[in-house]
C-alpha cells in the first residue's frame, strides 16, 4: 500500500511551474494559491500520486466502457478515439461564476436579436450597422431561410461559447457557437465519471449540479414545439455514426428520452415532417439539429446532401416543425461579427458587453484591413468561413513567402478574413505523465433558452492541450478534457431531468417508435452476431480436429478435417478458400485459417464480422443499456487486442475463440434479459434466427447432405454436433451411436432445441406475425407466406425419407433439396423484410437539367 | 410586345418514384418593363401539395410535392407576358466611368462607418438606399462564380481607365461573343468557369457566368438572369412549335441609373424579345426546375419550350 505521506508520493504540486506573465487559475496573480484551490490540492496531495494515477486510469476505463468516444476524421481504421479526462477539474468560485453567467446570458440575448434581424427585417443591414459583405458574403447566411423564422419567444435555442482567461485575469470570449453546439453531453459524462473516481473530494467541495441545464433543455425544446406542446415528439437529427461527436448525439437522445434519427429516417409529406417508424409514419414536432444547417434540406440548400430531409425548410416556413437551432443560425459564427458586437449591444440592449470578445478586426473595411496587413506578425488570421483545411494561422509563424500569399488573399477577398489578437490563455493544473503540470485551458459553456430566460449550465467542458505551451486546444488535435466545478455556497439538491407533471401518469405509455434505420441495424446486429458465432464454433471444432490429425496421423481424421475446412469456407462465404480443392492448402491450412480470423478487410472473416457487428450496434448506440454496450465493446476490444493486433499461433487461437463465444453469450444474455419485447427485440431476434438458420443449413449441406463411408460419417456427425453445441444433448437423449437420422431429428426437426432449424423457423413465424404489417390482418403478407412455406415444408418432412439414398450420387437428394429450398426461401424473406420495413435505405436523386440539354 | 410561353419538362423513370419534392422558378416575375398577366401550372400527376411564394431575390417560386407512386412526371408552365421596350442606345445611359461606379458601390455613405467607432444615434436611424444594399450582394463570389486571377486577367482589356461603365460592359460582351464558341456538347452544369475560360467554349449559362465574374473581379455588381428569347423562323420556313429553349444573360448595376441587361450569347442588349423569368447571383439561385425524387431508378428528362409572339 502506498503511504500517502511518504515523500516518494510527491506529485509535483510544489514544483508546479507557472509561466511568467501568464495568469494561472490556481494562483491568480498572487504567490499563494486561491483558498478553494488550496483545499482541493491538499486533498489530492493527501491522496498521493500513485492513487491519483489509479483514479485517472479508472476514469479512463469508465469512459471507454461507457463508450465515450470522439471520432477523428480521416482515421478509418480506428474510427473512434476514447475520450480523455483529466482528474483535476477547473474550479470556479461562485462570485466569479455570477459574472460569467450574466455575460453569457447577455450574449445569447444579443445574438438572438441579431439572428432575428438578419433573417427578418434586416434593419441592421439597412441602417449600415452591419456591412452587407459581412452577412451576404458569409457561407452561414442562407438565402432561402430569410423570412422563415417562426413566431417564437427566442430563436437561438442553444448557444455555446469558448472562453479563455487573458493575462489580466479577465475572461474573454474566443468564439461563439450557434450552428449546433456540441459538448454538453461530454460535460455531463465527465461529471458522471468524476463523481465516481473522486467521490470524497466531490462531496466535500460543494459543486453545482448540471441537471438544471438538461431540465431546461427539455423544457426549452418543448417550448418551441408548434403543436403538442404538452407532449411533443422531439428527435435528435444526427449525421450518423461517422460524425465526430456521434457519441454525444446518441447519449443526449438516450438521456433526454428523444428519438435519435438520421435524415433518411424522416420524410416530408402534406407539409409536415414524419418519422418513418416500423409502425408507420409518426409526426415530428421538434428537431434538435446536429447536422449543419446547409445540409438539412437538399431541395433548397446543398443539393448533394444525403444528411437532410427534402422539403424540410418548406415545413418550417409553414410553421409545422421547429428546429433548434433554426436553419441559418451558423451566420452568427462569423468571427467578423465579434468586431460589431459592442455597438450592437448598445443598439439593442443599451448595455455594454459584460464579457468582452477577443479583439477582432474584420478586413471587409478599409481601415481595419490596413491595420491587419500592417500588423500581420502579431495577429492570428482567421478565415471567416470554417471549413476543413481552412485554418487560423499565426501571422508571426509564417515565412515571408507565406505572408505575401496571405496578404494577396486578403487583398482579393478581404471580407473573408479577420485578424485577431493573440492572447496567452491562463494555465491550469493538469495531471500528465504522473505529475501535475501547467497547461493552457479553454472553457466551453452551454446556454439554452428555456421559459422566459436563458439558462447557463453551471459548469462546462474544459479542455487543455496535451503539450506544454500549446494554445491550440482541440479534440481533433488530441486534447484532454476536464470537468468544470462551479462552487456553491451549500450543496445542491439533486434534480431529475424528467419534468414533474401534474397529469396522472400514463400507465400504458405509447411504445417508443423504432425508426426503420434502427430496425435495419438491429436486424443486422442479430445477423452478424450469428455469423460470428457460427464461424467461431466451427473454427473451434476444426482446430480440435487439426490437433488430432497431427497427433494420430489417421487417414479418417485427415478426411474429416478436409470436410470441415471446406465447410468453413461455405459457412463463412469466403470463397474460393478451401473449396477449390488445392491439396496443398488443405494440407497446410494454417495461413488461411489465420486470415479468416484476423483479416478485417476480408469479407466473411471473424475480424470483419466483428467490425460489422460493432458498427451496426454503434449506429444505434442510444438503444443499448450500459451493460449491453460494455459487452459489445468487450467483444470488439478483446478480439482486436488479443488476436488481430497480436502475433498468436494457431494453438493459442483456441482459447481466444472460447473467450469470444463467452463474450457473445454475454451479449445474448443481456439483450434477452433487458430488452422489452417490442419492435426492437423483434428485429434483433429475427435477424439472429434468420442467420442462425442459414448458417446451420450451410453447415448441414456441406457435411450431412454428403454421403460418407461409415468411419468418416461417424466423425463428421460428431463434429457437427460439437459445432452446434449439441453433443451433450444428443448423448443424453439417444445414448447410442451417433447416426444420421437421429442427428437430423435433433438439428433439423426438433422444435424444442434452440439450435435446430425447426426452432429458428418457429421463432421467426412468431416474430413475423407480430410485425406491424402482419398484425391483426386477415390476409397473409408476403413475409408471412414465405415463412409459412419454409416452416411447413420442414415440418412435413420425414427423417427416414430424407436419409434415403440414391445409388448413383454422393448426396442424400431429398435432404439436399429441402436444405436448398429452405435457403432460397429465407434469402427471399430477408429481402422482403428489408423492402417492407427498411424504407430509409431508399435512395433519393436530384433531378435538374443538364445545362447543355436545356439552354440556348 | 406580348408573348405566350409554354415550358414543359418531362421526366421518365425506369422504376416508380414514391415521393418527390420540387421547386420551380418557371413563372415570369414582374418589374418595370415586364408584366406577367397570367401564369398557370399544369402538373401531371397532380401534386397533393402546392404552394407559391416569392424568394429572397423576389422571384416567383412554386413548391410542390407528388406523393403517389409514378413513373412519369410532366410539369408545364403557361404564362402570358407583356414587355414594354426599353431604350437600347448606350449613350442614353449614364456615362459614369467604371472606377466611379466601383467606389460608389463600395462606400456610398457620406458618413464614415467604422467598426470600432462610437456610433452616433442620428446616423443609426438613417437607412441606406435599398437598391444600393441590394446591389452589394452581387459583388461577391456566389455558389457557381468564384473570381480568380485568370478571370481578372481576361477582363483587364475591357477595363480601360476612365472608360464609361456601359462601354466597358459592351466591350466585354463583344469580346466574349468573339472569343468563345457556342458549344452545347462541351459543358454541363458542373463545368467550372476555369474550364470554360481555358477552352473558350460553352453555352449561354457559361457566358453569363463568365461576364458576371469579369465584372465582379473589378468591383462591379452583376447578376444572372434566366428567361427566354423569342426566336424568329428563317424567312420562308414554318415556325416550329416547342423548338425554343431557356436562355440566360446578365445584368449590370449602374449607380444612379439602375440595372442594365446584356446578352453575351447573342451580343445584344435585350430590347423587347427577352422575357425574364428570374434573377439571382448565378444559375444556382434561379434553377428553373429542380426536384428530389425517392426511388425511380434511372431517369431521363426532356424539355420543350415554346415562345409565341402575340404581337
Amino acid at each position: 500500500m502506498p503511504n500517502p505521506n511518504s515523500p516518494s508520493n510527491d506529485i509535483g504540486a510544489q514544483y508546479y511551474a507557472t509561466q511568467l506573465g501568464i495568469y494561472d487559475e490556481m494562483y491568480a496573480t498572487e504567490k499563494k494559491a486561491l483558498p478553494y484551490w488550496e483545499r482541493f490540492m491538499a486533498a489530492l496531495e493527501a491522496m498521493g500520486g500513485e492513487q491519483l494515477e489509479l483514479r485517472r486510469r479508472e476514469a479512463q476505463r469508465l469512459m471507454r466502457e461507457n463508450g465515450v468516444t470522439y471520432n477523428v476524421y480521416g482515421d478509418s481504421q480506428n474510427l473512434t478515439r476514447p475520450w480523455r479526462l483529466d482528474p483535476i477539474p477547473l474550479l470556479i468560485s461562485s462570485e466569479e461564476w455570477a459574472v460569467i453567467e450574466a455575460g453569457l446570458k447577455q450574449r445569447a440575448e444579443l445574438l438572438d436579436l441579431i439572428l432575428k434581424d438578419i433573417y427578418g427585417k434586416q434593419t441592421l443591414l439597412k441602417k449600415g450597422l452591419l456591412p452587407a459583405e459581412l452577412i451576404f458574403g458569409h457561407e452561414g447566411f442562407l438565402h432561402p431561410c430569410v423570412g422563415a423564422l417562426q413566431n417564437q419567444r427566442r430563436h437561438l435555442t442553444l448557444y455555446s461559447a469558448n472562453l479563455a482567461r487573458g493575462p489580466n485575469g479577465r475572461m474573454w470570449v474566443l468564439d461563439d457557437r450557434t450552428q449546433a453546439p456540441s459538448g454538453s453531453g461530454y460535460a455531463l459524462e465527465n461529471r458522471t465519471v468524476m463523481t465516481r473516481v473522486l467521490p470524497d473530494i466531490f462531496r466535500q467541495t460543494h459543486v453545482h449540479r448540471l441537471s438544471v441545464f438538461f431540465q431546461a433543455l427539455r423544457k426549452g425544446l418543448a417550448d418551441i414545439a408548434p403543436h403538442n406542446k404538452e407532449d411533443p415528439r422531439i428527435v435528435v437529427l444526427t449525421p450518423g455514426p461517422l460524425n465526430e461527436t456521434y457519441f454525444e448525439h446518441a447519449y443526449l437522445a438516450a438521456h433526454l428520452g428523444f428519438t435519435l434519427v438520421q435524415g433518411g429516417d424522416l420524410t416530408v409529406r402534406d407539409g409536415h415532417v414524419w418519422l418513418k417508424s416500423l409502425a408507420g409514419l409518426q409526426a415530428v414536432d421538434v428537431i434538435l439539429r446536429r447536422v449543419d444547417d446547409s445540409f438539412c434540406d437538399p431541395l433548397e440548400m446543398r443539393n448533394s446532401s444525403k444528411l437532410g430531409v427534402a422539403g424540410l425548410l418548406e415545413v418550417v416556413r409553414r410553421g409545422h416543425v421547429a428546429i433548434a437551432n433554426p436553419l441559418g443560425s451558423s451566420i452568427l459564427e462569423n468571427p467578423g461579427l465579434l468586431a460589431f458586437l459592442p455597438r450592437l449591444s448598445r443598439y439593442f440592449l443599451n448595455q455594454e458587453l459584460k464579457l468582452p470578445s477577443i479583439a477582432t478586426w474584420w478586413c471587409g473595411q478599409r481601415r481595419e484591413r490596413d491595420f491587419v496587413l500592417k500588423n500581420l506578425d502579431n495577429l492570428v488570421i482567421k478565415p471567416t468561413n470554417r471549413s476543413p483545411g481552412n485554418h487560423a494561422v499565426f501571422g508571426g509563424a509564417l515565412s515571408n513567402q507565406e505572408k505575401d500569399r496571405l496578404r494577396s488573399q486578403i487583398a482579393a477577398k478581404p471580407h473573408l478574413f479577420v485578424g485577431q489578437e493573440q492572447v496567452s490563455f491562463s494555465t491550469l493544473p493538469a495531471f500528465i505523465d504522473h505529475r501535475i503540470e501547467a497547461r493552457n485551458a479553454v472553457l466551453r459553456n452551454f446556454v439554452v433558452a428555456s421559459g422566459n430566460d436563458y439558462v447557463v449550465m453551471p459548469g462546462g467542458l474544459t479542455r487543455v492541450a496535451r503539450q506544454k505551451d500549446n494554445f491550440i486546444v482541440s479534440n481533433q488535435a488530441g486534447g484532454i478534457s476536464k470537468d468544470t466545478w462551479v462552487l456553491a455556497a451549500e450543496p445542491d439538491k439533486p434534480v431529475s431531468v424528467w419534468p414533474q407533471t401534474r397529469r396522472i401518469p400514463l400507465l400504458d405509455a405509447p411504445f417508443e417508435p423504432l425508426t426503420s434505420r434502427a430496425a435495419d441495424n438491429l436486424f443486422w446486429v442479430g445477423r452478424h452476431l450469428e455469423r460470428i458465432e457460427a464461424a467461431a464454433r466451427l473454427l473451434r471444432t476444426l482446430l480440435l480436429k487439426l490437433r488430432e490429425t497431427l497427433e494420430f496421423k489417421d487417414f479418417v481424421d485427415d478426411e474429416c478435417l478436409k470436410i470441415l475446412l471446406r465447410t468453413l469456407t461455405q459457412v463463412t462465404g469466403t470463397y474460393p478458400g478451401f473449396i477449390k480443392g488445392d491439396a496443398q492448402l488443405l494440407k497446410t491450412p494454417e495461413a488461411e485459417l489465420m486470415s479468416l480470423t484476423k483479416d478485417g478487410h476480408r469479407k466473411g472473416s471473424l475480424a470483419a464480422n466483428i467490425q460489422d457487428f460493432v458498427q451496426a450496434a454503434f449506429s444505434i448506440r442510444d438503444l443499448w443499456s450500459h451493460d449491453t454496450w460494455r459487452s459489445i465493446d468487450n467483444i470488439q476490444r478483446r478480439w482486436h487486442q488479443r488476436v488481430v493486433n497480436n502475433d498468436i499461433t494457431i494453438e493459442q487461437l483456441q482459447k481466444h475463440l472460447d473467450d469470444l463465444i463467452t463474450g457473445l453469450v454475454a451479449f445474448t444474455g443481456l439483450t434477452t434479459e433487458s430488452m422489452t419485447r417490442e419492435a426492437a427485440w423483434l428485429m434483433l431476434d429475427s435477424g439472429r434466427r434468420l442467420e442462425r438458420a442459414l448458417a446451420l443449413i450451410a453447415l448441414l449441406r456441406s457435411t450431412l447432405a454428403l454421403r460418407h463411408e461409415d468411419a468418416l460419417q461417424n466423425q463428421v456427425l460428431e463434429a457437427v454436433l460439437v459445432a452446434t453445441d449439441s453433443l451433450t444433448i444428443y448423448q443424453r437423449r439417444y445414448r447410442s451411436n451417433i447416426q444420421l437420422p437421429m442427428v437430423l431429428a435433433l438439428l433439423l426437426m426438433d422444435e424444442t432445441h434452440p439450435r435446430s432449424v425447426a426452432y429458428q423457423l418457429q421463432q421467426l413465424s412468431i416474430h413475423i406475425a407480430d410485425l406491424p404489417r402482419c398484425k391483426g390482418k386477415n390476409t397473409l403478407s408476403e413475409e408471412e407466406r414465405l415463412i409459412l412455406m419454409a416452416y411447413t415444408d420442414l415440418r412435413l418432412c420425414k427423417v427416414m425419407e430424407l436419409t434415403q439414398t440414391d445409388e448413383n450420387s454422393g448426396i442424400y437428394p431429398e435432404l439436399e433439396q429441402l436444405l436448398a429450398s429452405t435457403t432460397t426461401l429465407l434469402w427471399r424473406l430477408a429481402e422482403v423484410i428489408a423492402e417492407a420495413y427498411f424504407s430509409h435505405s431508399q435512395t433519393s436523386q436530384l433531378m435538374v437539367l443538364n445545362a447543355a440539354e436545356d439552354e440556348l | 410586345m406580348k408573348y405566350r410561353i409554354t415550358h414543359s419538362t418531362f421526366y421518365h423513370y425506369s422504376q416508380p418514384v414514391g415521393l418527390c419534392q420540387n421547386e420551380a422558378r418557371l413563372q415570369p416575375r414582374d418589374f418595370w418593363h415586364q408584366q406577367c398577366t397570367s401564369s398557370r401550372f399544369d402538373i401531371k400527376p397532380t401534386p397533393v401539395d402546392f404552394r407559391e411564394r416569392l424568394d429572397f431575390f423576389g422571384n416567383r417560386v412554386a413548391y410542390f410535392a407528388i406523393q403517389q407512386p409514378h413513373t412519369q412526371l410532366v410539369v408545364t408552365a403557361i404564362s402570358d407576358v407583356t414587355i414594354t421596350p426599353r431604350p437600347n442606345r448606350l449613350d442614353s445611359f449614364s456615362q459614369m466611368p467604371w472606377e466611379q461606379a466601383r467606389s460608389l458601390l463600395l462606400e456610398p455613405l457620406p458618413i464614415g462607418q467604422s467598426q470600432n467607432q462610437q456610433a452616433q444615434g442620428q446616423q443609426q436611424n438613417q437607412e441606406q438606399p435599398l437598391d444600393w444594399l441590394e446591389a452589394r450582394q452581387y459583388l461577391m463570389d456566389s455558389p457557381m462564380i468564384s473570381i480568380s486571377p485568370e478571370l481578372t486577367d481576361y477582363a483587364l482589356a475591357s477595363f480601360q481607365p476612365n472608360r464609361a461603365l456601359v462601354e466597358v460592359v459592351h466591350d466585354l460582351m463583344g469580346r466574349i461573343y468573339k472569343d468563345f464558341t457556342y458549344d452545347p456538347t462541351f459543358t454541363t452544369i458542373a463545368t467550372p468557369l476555369s474550364e470554360v475560360l481555358s477552352f473558350r467554349r460553352g453555352v449561354c449559362q457559361d457566358f453569363a457566368h463568365l461576364a458576371i465574374a469579369c465584372l465582379r473581379a473589378y468591383g462591379i455588381a452583376a447578376r444572372y438572369i434566366s428567361g427566354y428569347v423569342e426566336t424568329l423562323p428563317e424567312p420562308g420556313k414554318q415556325r416550329l412549335v416547342g423548338a425554343d429553349a431557356s436562355h440566360a444573360w446578365f445584368s449590370v448595376y449602374i449607380p444612379g441609373t439602375g440595372w442594365l441587361d446584356f446578352d453575351p450569347t447573342n451580343n445584344t442588349i435585350p430590347l423587347d424579345q427577352h422575357i425574364t423569368l428570374a434573377w439571382g447571383r448565378d444559375y444556382a439561385d434561379v434553377t428553373p426546375l429542380k426536384g428530389i425524387a425517392f426511388g425511380g431508378g434511372q431517369h431521363t428528362l426532356s424539355v420543350s419550350v415554346d415562345v409565341l409572339g402575340l404581337g
